[in-house]
């Protein structure tokens, strides 16, 4: 008897697909992808032996699969062209002065005090960093995506992706700067102005 | 970076390096050369601290942007889930 999950698989897709969905595609950013790599994360899930117990370990257990699959799904799409939309954020010349200091309305001016253990608890910060996210071209937030949340090291998500170190010097750059400006605006800014007010 | 001559990095220069400093370990004298600004400029020290605290959040808890209760994002469509569940009983069979 081997510890194969044996639960049917509607209650399978029930309890873990829309947060595997949802992990599939802020990294891949492509919903039809992000579809097959959670039937793929079953299948194999299915197959596996699987010896720990209770809702999270599952819930753990098959995201590490899923992992691997968007390891797996970048390592074959890498050499596929991206659709690469413009950046969306403010460009250097909307950002510095010609001498290179901050512009004022582009500066980060407010402090963020705010800890990040409280941060975590916040249900708006979660909103407005998805949606934030969401706006990211989709290459930027694959490189962000796998650097940020997969802790994957430079030099692996080069190779993963093909990109040089210098590409991805700048759109890392320019994704932070974009996630910045826009918590910026849609967070933090918001309690900024609660605070003057 | 900075092809002139200035000890001094500027804002525009230092927002690249800050994000660089976070990928790769840079040379000390660059380093050095961004400690000497960072002590003079309050903001590029406010946007060194935005940056870490961006990522000190999302490899705290960064899972919490796909749980359901944090987000807004729509989870698998009802016609992807009929499909999935139907790949997952030919393959068993």
């Amino acid at each position: 008897m081997t510890d194969r999950i044996t639960t049917d698989a509607q209650s399978l897709i029930d309890a873990h697909g829309d947060a595997l969905y949802r992990f599939a595609l802020v990294r891949v950013r492509d919903k039809d992808a992000a579809e097959d790599l959670v039937q793929e994360t079953f299948l194999a899930a299915l197959q596996g032996t699987y010896r720990e117990s209770g809702p999270t370990a599952e819930r753990r257990w098959m995201i590490g699969i899923m992992k691997h699959k968007v390891i797996d799904y970048f390592r074959r799409t890498s050499r596929e062209p991206i659709q690469q939309a413009d950046p969306s954020g403010l460009a250097a010349e909307d950002t510095f002065l010609d001498d290179g200091h901050w512009k004022p309305e582009a500066a980060p001016m407010q402090a963020w005090t705010e800890p990040p253990d409280r941060l975590i608890e916040r249900r708006q910060f979660w909103e407005a960093l998805a949606g934030c996210m969401d706006r990211l071209p989709p290459r930027a937030a694959q490189v962000f995506t796998l650097r940020e949340l997969d802790e994957l090291e430079t030099d692996q998500i080069c190779e993963l992706l093909q990109l040089t170190p210098t590409n991805f010097g700048v759109i890392l750059y320019r994704a932070r700067k974009q996630l910045r400006d826009c918590l910026g605006s849609r967070y933090f800014g918001q309690a900024q102005e609660g605070l003057n007010a | 970076m900075s092809r002139r001559a200035s000890p001094i990095y500027t804002c525009q220069d230092m927002s690249q390096l800050l994000s660089d400093a976070m990928d790769r370990t840079l040379p000390w004298h660059t380093r050095l050369r961004m400690q000497l600004h960072l002590r003079i400029c309050l903001l590029c020290r406010q946007y060194q601290h935005q940056l870490t605290l961006l990522r000190a959040v999302l490899r705290k808890s960064g899972n919490q942007l796909t749980e359901a209760e944090h987000t807004h994002a729509p989870g698998l469509s009802p016609e992807a889930k009929a499909r999935i569940q139907r790949a997952i009983d030919s393959h068993d069979r």
